[in-house]
């Protein structure tokens, strides 16, 4: 640094910061077509339907079991440890209320979609940067098919179903292993469980989770596909592709709960 | 590892697994939903109640009220009314209105940790129900609100008992003190030791009653004494030939005496007029004043006479001769 002129550094820091917006519109360019595309009926052919179910079938079926079995476990030792601790400070009432908060609102949508992001993220980002590389892509245009339209945003629209699915059962879980924590194996309390149910998912409440959620689901596909088309076509970019796709969604993943978290309580 | 079976689609039921997997997230989407509606009461036929406080603080849209412990409805409007109250409306299940009756108290309970809790209290179950959109008052009662007040009183009088149980407290002492003289009351000398302290005083006391006594034995005697020499003294002076007897014929003598003197000083009167005119008739002055002189000497002898009379019949004269036993 000390022997580049000022404008040497201006000019270095000018030109990663074009590099870094533009890989930013390059995101939400291919995050606006996506959603276009997936709300469009004429996306759904039997081609797309094909990779679609694929994707889902390797994003969210293959992990289901397994992924369920652990989030209950997480569940049920969070949902043990927040009810103790406000049942030891006389704080009872409002464990419920606190669990389902925390569980639903925030954690099982954001660990969802880190493990659909470390599972299907990397292999998706992966995926694309190896079809470059093998100019599929490219074949793909010259041969008349839309690669964006029959590959693409067919992953993405499985990757956004998979982690709502995900994060739906889940979810579902955590609510019958609070339920069942807080008030026993008994069902008498089921009104008082809806009256904390409707005080927490007023309607912001309910359209900030289902936003976040499909944020979530966009930024797993999103961000490691336009990483990897963004590679150049050479095999040694790939890690480097597949690298930075991660730690982009990564940040993306957190900045997306942070916002959530703002919009809520600030 | 993606990559293989996406070029070998030879999975199983891919679209029955795929599609059973939708289904349920669907399923769970509406359901979540669908739930959500009805805890917030969307299905359910609710009746208003208007409840109408001074101070509504710690009261939330969708708080619940509660009818022994049991929620009944829940808050879902509140406005400030022109005359500064606040309109808290309430939605009750009309399931649950049964329990809230005409003569139902509604009460506000703010408790220390928590929030606050909306209470509905029926005491008559028979009453008439409460009708759709009743206005009732909602009572304040916040536990909070008093406990600085009762902290500083409470501290007032811990310090108070600090200072009476204290060992130099008044109180200890007047304890201290009591307990040594009820001690000496238990003594010889009774009450009076506890009163006069040292046994020693109570003794002295006890002597200096016995003196008296025999004091006023002895001054009854006195007294009798006395009594007698009174009448004595009383017959001497005032009956018949006593002190007071003679000293009245004295008085009248000296009467007649002193008129015999102004009869003297009369003529002597006459006598200085008559020596007005001494140079005219000096021989008959001369001659008169003789006489006049023999009279006037008289007079004065026996006035002399008289005051020693007088002097020695008076009682309480220096040489007196009357004298008291």
């Amino acid at each position: 640094m000390t022997s580049d002129s000022p404008t040497d550094f201006f000019t270095r820091f000018g030109a990663s910061l074009l590099v870094w917006l533009k890989s930013w519109r390059a995101v939400s360019r291919f995050t606006a077509v996506a959603i276009v595309e997936a709300l469009s009926p004429s996306t759904y052919n039997s081609a797309t339907r094909s990779v679609v179910l694929k994707q889902i079938y390797f994003t969210a079926w293959q992990i289901l079991p397994r992924f369920t079995l652990f989030s209950a476990l997480l569940s049920y030792v969070l949902i043990q440890i927040v009810v103790d601790t406000a049942r030891n400070f006389g704080l009872a009432d409002y464990a419920l209320e606190g669990v389902i908060r925390l569980l639903v609102l925030e954690v099982l949508p954001l660990m969802t979609a880190l493990f659909v992001a470390l599972r299907s993220g990397a292999a998706t980002g992966t995926e694309v940067v190896l079809m470059n590389i093998h100019n599929e892509i490219r074949a793909m245009e010259e041969s008349g098919i839309d690669p964006l339209r029959f590959e693409l945003i067919p992953r993405v629209i499985g990757g956004v179903i998979s982690v709502l699915a995900l994060t739906a059962v889940t979810s579902a879980l955590a609510l019958l292993f609070a339920y069942f924590v807080v008030y026993g194996l008994q069902y008498w309390n089921l009104p008082d469980f809806a009256r904390v149910m409707a005080h927490i998912f007023d309607l912001p409440a309910l359209a900030i989770l289902w936003a976040k959620v499909l944020a979530f689901g966009l930024a797993v596909t999103v961000i490691p596909i336009t990483e990897a088309l963004a590679a150049p076509q050479k095999l040694f970019f790939a890690p480097i592709a597949v690298l930075r796709g991660m730690v982009r969604l990564f940040f993306v993943l957190m900045l997306i709960e942070v916002l959530s978290l703002a919009l809520k309580y600030i | 590892m993606e990559r293989a079976p996406v070029r070998a689609p030879l999975i199983k039921n891919l679209e029955f697994k795929v599609g059973l997997l939708l289904a349920l997230t669907l399923a769970l989407a509406v359901a979540f939903i669908a739930y959500t509606l009805y805890s917030r009461g969307v299905f359910e036929r609710t009746q208003r109640l208007v409840l109408v406080a001074d101070n509504a603080e710690g009261v939330s849209i969708g708080m619940p009220i509660s009818f022994s412990g049991f929620p009944v409805g829940q808050v879902e409007r509140m406005s400030l009314t022109d005359e500064g109250k606040v309109r808290i409306e309430m939605s009750i299940p009309v399931k649950d209105a049964k329990w809230l009756r005409n003569s139902s108290v509604f009460t506000l309970e703010k408790s220390l940790v928590g929030s606050a809790k909306i209470r509905a209290i029926t005491t008559n179950l028979k009453d008439t129900i409460l009708a759709d959109n009743a206005e009732r008052p909602l009572y304040t009662g916040d536990a909070a609100q008093e406990i600085p007040e009762l902290i500083i009183k409470v501290r007032d009088v811990v310090t108070n008992l600090q200072n009476l149980t204290d060992k130099q407290s008044s109180l200890n002492q007047s304890m201290a003190n009591l307990q040594t003289v009820t001690g000496r009351m238990a003594g010889q000398y009774g009450v009076m030791g506890g009163i006069l302290g040292a046994e020693e005083n109570s003794r002295k006391v006890v002597d200096a009653i016995d003196r008296a006594n025999t004091l006023l034995a002895s001054l009854n005697g006195v007294s009798l004494k006395v009594d007698s020499v009174l009448t004595k003294t009383d017959q001497r002076l005032y009956g018949q030939g006593g002190v007071m007897d003679e000293t009245q014929k004295a008085v009248v003598q000296i009467n007649s005496i002193l008129t015999d003197a102004r009869e003297s000083l009369k003529k002597a009167d006459a006598i200085l007029k008559n020596t007005q005119g001494i140079t005219s008739d000096i021989k008959g002055a001369t001659t008169d004043l003789g006489t006049l002189r023999a009279q006037v000497d008289d007079s004065l002898t026996r006035v002399n006479g008289m005051i020693n009379e007088l002097n020695r019949k008076w009682p309480f004269s220096h040489d007196a001769e009357v004298k008291l036993p």
